[in-house]
C-alpha cells in the first residue's frame, strides 16, 4: 500500500502522461489502483473519458470519507479506478487554509483509502503551494519529471529549496527525464550532467508523437499502442520506480 | 451504490445477443471483444477449502485463475503445474497465487473437482464520451459429459456508473433477460458429473440427531457418518494424494471404536464385540504410515530445531523414512484392498441397520438419557484422573488421561446436536485446551520413542551413521526439552478444566432430570 506523487514546479513536462500510464501498469499487475486527478483543468481524466459528479468539489474532497468514495468512478480498465479532477480545485489552499493541521488534511483524507486501494497515484497540478505540502507530506514517493533544459533544472532546484524549508527532506523525490529529445545536444549533455545523482532514475520517457496522441485516442499508451517505444519506456520506469521506492 | 459483481440471467435459447445490443444501441455504443472459448478445470482440496473461503480456482494447462465465486472478480492469475495428479500450493511458482493458496491448502493438495467447458464474448457498453459504463458476458457453460448447455448473460457493474447500470438492466428486462442464474451454475453441473457437490465432506464430526431417537437408532446413524467417512478417504489413501486422507480415515476409525467401547448395551453384545476387534484391526494397519507421515511431514520444524552442522545428518534419516513410508503404503494399500477389508465394512453397513434379533438392553432408551449418562461418566473419569496430574507424573499416566479426553471429547462431539450449541462450544473450548497439551505432549514423547528405537537398530561403524546419531541425538535433546517444559503447565491447565464455573456447566448439561418433553 502505497501513494506515489507525480509533480513538478512546471506545467507541460508530461505529469499527467506519466501518471496515467503508470496507474495502468500498476492495475496490471494486479493490484488495486486509484488515481487521483488533483489538477484543476482535468486532464487526466479527459484521459479517461470520466467527468466529475455535479455535486462534487473541493469541500466534498477535503472533507473524505464516503464524499470521496461516492465520487470514484471506475476506468475502462479492471482494477483501476479514478477521482477526477474538479475545476473548484483551483482554489483549494484557500480551503486547505481553514482546514486544521492545514499540511496533513490531504494525507488524512487517503489514509481511509488505502484500505481498499494498493497503490494510489497522485496526479498533481504545477505549483508550490500548501497543496504541495500537503502532497508531500502525503505521499510515500514524489515522482518528478523534468524535461533535460536549464529551466528545469532551476525548477528542481526551487523544489529541493522548498522541501528543506518545510522540513520534509529530498528522499522521497525521484527524478527522471521526460520528453527527451535524442537529437538535442542540450538534452543529452544535461542528462549526462545528471546522470548517476542521487535520487536520479536511470529510466526516460522520450518525446513521442504517440504519447502526445493519447488526447486524441484517449487510452494510455501502454494500453492503445502496447508495443510501442513510449509503452516500453513507461513500462521500465514503472518497474525502476517500484525497486526504488520499496512498493 | 451497487455491490461489486455481477448480475447473471439465464438467456433465453430464442433470444440472440445481437438483439439485446440493438435493443441497447438506443442508448449506449458498445465494443465487443474476441469470442473466447476454453475447456477449465476447477480444482480444490477433498474438503473444499477454498470454496469455504468464497474462492473459486480453476486452471486451463498451465494457467490458473483465482477469483471470489459470488463477485466473480478475479483475485490472481497466474501460471502453475498442470493439474495432471494432486498437486500442492508448493508446486506453484513462488508468487501472489502461492501466497494465498498456501495457508488455506496447507497440507492438503489441489483435485480436479469438475471440467467445463467455456465460451462467450465481452461487450463494453459505452456512453456518449465512448467511456466504459458496464460490462456485459455473454457465456455459454457445458460441463464435461453433461447434455446441458447454459447460456448465461452477466452484467458487470462499473464503479460510479450506477444510473447506467439501472438503465441497462431495464432494457435488459425489457428483451426477455428476466431469470436469475447462479454464475456458478456450470462449476456445479460439473461437481455433480464427477460425483461431488460443495462442502459435500469435512473432517468434523456434524450429524443433526433427533431427540426422538432411540439410543439404538441414534448409534445407527452416527456409525453410518463414521463409515461413510471411512468409504470416502480410502480412494485419496490408495491413490496417496495428500496425509489427510489418512488422517481423516484413522480419525473415523478411532472414533467408531470409541463408539463401541463408550456406548455399550445398546448394539447386541455380540455384534459390538466382532466390530471392535475387526476396526482395532483396520486401526492398526494404517498406524505405521501415518507414524512416518507425522515424521515426514514435520521435516522442515525438525531440521531448524538443529545446528547447521547436525542437519545433513537429520536429511539422511529423513531420506531413508521416507523410503520405509513407500514400502509401509505398499502394504498399507494391499491391506485397504483385501477381501477380508471390503468385508468388515460391508458386513458393518448391513448390521447397522438390520433389526436386531435380540435387543440389547439400552436399545431403547431415549437418546438423549444415553447421552447424559455416557458424558457425564466419561467426565468423572478425565476429573478422576486428572486430578493426580502434577509436573513429575510418568509420561504413561499423561497418557492415559490423554485417552480419556479424547474420549470424553468424542462422546461430547456425537452427541452435541442434542444441546445448546453455546454451550457445548464452551465446554469443548475447555476440554480442547487441556487436550492440546496433553497431545504435544505425547506427541513429544512418541517422536522421542521412535528416534530411541531407530537408534537402537542402528550400529555406529560407519561414518554415514555417525552423522546420523548425532543428528538424532540432537533432536531427541531438543523435543526432551520442549516436553519437559509442557509439565510446567500441566497444573494450570487441569485447574482451569476442572474449575467450579465448568464443573457446574457439565453438571448442568449432562446431569439434569430429564424433562418431560
Amino acid at each position: 500500500m502505497s501513494i506515489i506523487a507525480v509533480y513538478n514546479i512546471k506545467g507541460g513536462v508530461g505529469k499527467t502522461a506519466t501518471s496515467v500510464n503508470l496507474a495502468y501498469l500498476s492495475s496490471l499487475q494486479p493490484s488495486k489502483t486509484l488515481l487521483l486527478d488533483m489538477d484543476p483543468q482535468g486532464s487526466a481524466s479527459y484521459y479517461f473519458r470520466i467527468r466529475s459528479k455535479e455535486k462534487f468539489n473541493t469541500k466534498k474532497l477535503l472533507k473524505g470519507g464516503k464524499h470521496i468514495e461516492e465520487n470514484i468512478r471506475g476506468t475502462d480498465y479492471p482494477g483501476l479506478d479514478m477521482l477526477p479532477a474538479d475545476f473548484s480545485y483551483r482554489n483549494i489552499d484557500i480551503a486547505l487554509d481553514e482546514c486544521k493541521k492545514s499540511q496533513k488534511r490531504l494525507h488524512k483524507v487517503l489514509q481511509p483509502l488505502l484500505e481498499e486501494y494498493d497503490r494510489i497515484i497522485l496526479d498533481c497540478p504545477p505549483n508550490l503551494t500548501l497543496l504541495s505540502e500537503n502532497i508531500f507530506y502525503a505521499a510515500d514517493c514524489i515522482l518528478a519529471p523534468v524535461i533535460p533544459t536549464t529551466l528545469s533544472l532551476l525548477s528542481l532546484e526551487q523544489l529541493f529549496d522548498f522541501l528543506e524549508e518545510v522540513e520534509l527532506g529530498r528522499d522521497k523525490v525521484h527524478i527522471f527525464f521526460s520528453m527527451v529529445e535524442k537529437r538535442k545536444k542540450m538534452h543529452s549533455e544535461l542528462m549526462q550532467s545528471m546522470q548517476g545523482r542521487e535520487g536520479v532514475l536511470r529510466s526516460v520517457i522520450p518525446y513521442s508523437a504517440d504519447i502526445e496522441r493519447m488526447g486524441i485516442y484517449r487510452q494510455p499508451v501502454a494500453a492503445a499502442l502496447p508495443g510501442s517505444h513510449a509503452a516500453a519506456a513507461y513500462e521500465d520506469l514503472w518497474h525502476e520506480v517500484q525497486n526504488r521506492c520499496r512498493i | 451504490m451497487q455491490p461489486p459483481g455481477a448480475d447473471t440471467w439465464h438467456l433465453p435459447d430464442a433470444l440472440q445477443v445481437e438483439a439485446i445490443l440493438s435493443a441497447l444501441s438506443a442508448e449506449f455504443g458498445h465494443i465487443a471483444a474476441p469470442e473466447y472459448a476454453a475447456t477449465v478445470m476447477y480444482a480444490d482440496s477433498f474438503d473444499w477449502r477454498l470454496y469455504q473461503q468464497g474462492f473459486l480456482l480453476h486452471c486451463h494447462g498451465q494457467a490458473w485463475t483465482l477469483y471470489h465465486g459470488d463477485s466473480s472478480e478475479v483475485t490472481v492469475q497466474q501460471g502453475g503445474p498442470e493439474l495432471k495428479r494432486a498437486c500442492f500450493a508448493q508446486d506453484f511458482p513462488p508468487g501472489p497465487l502461492r501466497e494465498i493458496l498456501q495457508p488455506i491448502l496447507g497440507i492438503r493438495c489441489l483435485l480436479p473437482m469438475a471440467t467445463v467447458r467455456l465460451r462467450g464474448r465481452q461487450v463494453r457498453l459505452l456512453n456518449r464520451d465512448e467511456k466504459t459504463v458496464a460490462r456485459l458476458v455473454v457465456e455459454t457453460q457445458q460441463a464435461m459429459h453433461s447434455t446441458s448447455v447454459f447460456r448465461l448473460i452477466r452484467l458487470f457493474a462499473v464503479r460510479g456508473y450506477d444510473r447506467e447500470l439501472l438503465h441497462i438492466r431495464r432494457i435488459l428486462a425489457e428483451n426477455g433477460v428476466q431469470q436469475p442464474a447462479s454464475p456458478m451454475i456450470g462449476f456445479t453441473e460439473g461437481c455433480r458429473e464427477s460425483g461431488r457437490r460443495p462442502l459435500d465432506y469435512s473432517s468434523k464430526f456434524s450429524l443433526q440427531l433427533d431427540p426422538a431417537d432411540t439410543a439404538r437408532q441414534a448409534m445407527a446413524r452416527i456409525y453410518q457418518v463414521l463409515l461413510d467417512s471411512i468409504e470416502r478417504n480410502i480412494p485419496g489413501v490408495l491413490e496417496d494424494w495428500d496425509s489427510e486422507f489418512l488422517h481423516d480415515l484413522r480419525v473415523a476409525i478411532r472414533r467408531t471404536r470409541s463408539g463401541l467401547s463408550l456406548v455399550t448395551k445398546v448394539l447386541p453384545d455380540a455384534m459390538a464385540q466382532r466390530f471392535k476387534s475387526s476396526f482395532g484391526l483396520l486401526g492398526r494397519v494404517t498406524g505405521p504410515t501415518r507414524d512416518l507421515d507425522v515424521y515426514l511431514l514435520n521435516r522442515d520444524a525438525y531440521l531448524d530445531r538443529l545446528p547447521p552442522a547436525l542437519r545433513p545428518g537429520l536429511e539422511l534419516y529423513f531420506a531413508d523414512l521416507a523410503r520405509r513410508r513407500q514400502i509401509e503404503q505398499k502394504r498399507l494399500v494391499r491391506a485397504l484392498r483385501s477381501k477380508k477389508s471390503k468385508a468388515v465394512l460391508s458386513a458393518w453397513r448391513r448390521s447397522l441397520h438390520r433389526p436386531d434379533r435380540h435387543p440389547a438392553p439400552h436399545a431403547a432408551m431415549p437418546v438423549r438419557e444415553l447421552a447424559g449418562r455416557i458424558i457425564a461418566k466419561r467426565f468423572k473419569r478425565v476429573l478422576r484422573d486428572g486430578s493426580g496430574l502434577h509436573a513429575v507424573t510418568p509420561d504413561a499416566e499423561v497418557h492415559l488421561l490423554r485417552i480419556q479426553c479424547k474420549k470424553l471429547r468424542y462422546a461430547i462431539e456425537f452427541f452435541s446436536s442434542l444441546y445448546p450449541k453455546d454451550e457445548i462450544h464452551l465446554v469443548v473450548r475447555q476440554l480442547k485446551r487441556l487436550q492440546d497439551i496433553l497431545g504435544s505432549f505425547n506427541d513429544l514423547s512418541v517422536q522421542q520413542e521412535m528416534l530411541r528405537r531407530t537408534l537402537a537398530e542402528q550400529g555406529c561403524e560407519s561414518r554415514h551413521n555417525a552423522l546420523w546419531a548425532a543428528a538424532l541425538g540432537a533432536l531427541m535433546q531438543s523435543l526432551y526439552e520442549e516436553q519437559e517444559a509442557l509439565r510446567d503447565h500441566f497444573t494450570e491447565a487441569f485447574e482451569q478444566f476442572s474449575d467450579p464455573a465448568t464443573i457446574a456447566l457439565f453438571h448442568d448439561l449432562f446431569r439434569k432430570k430429564q424433562e418431560p418433553s
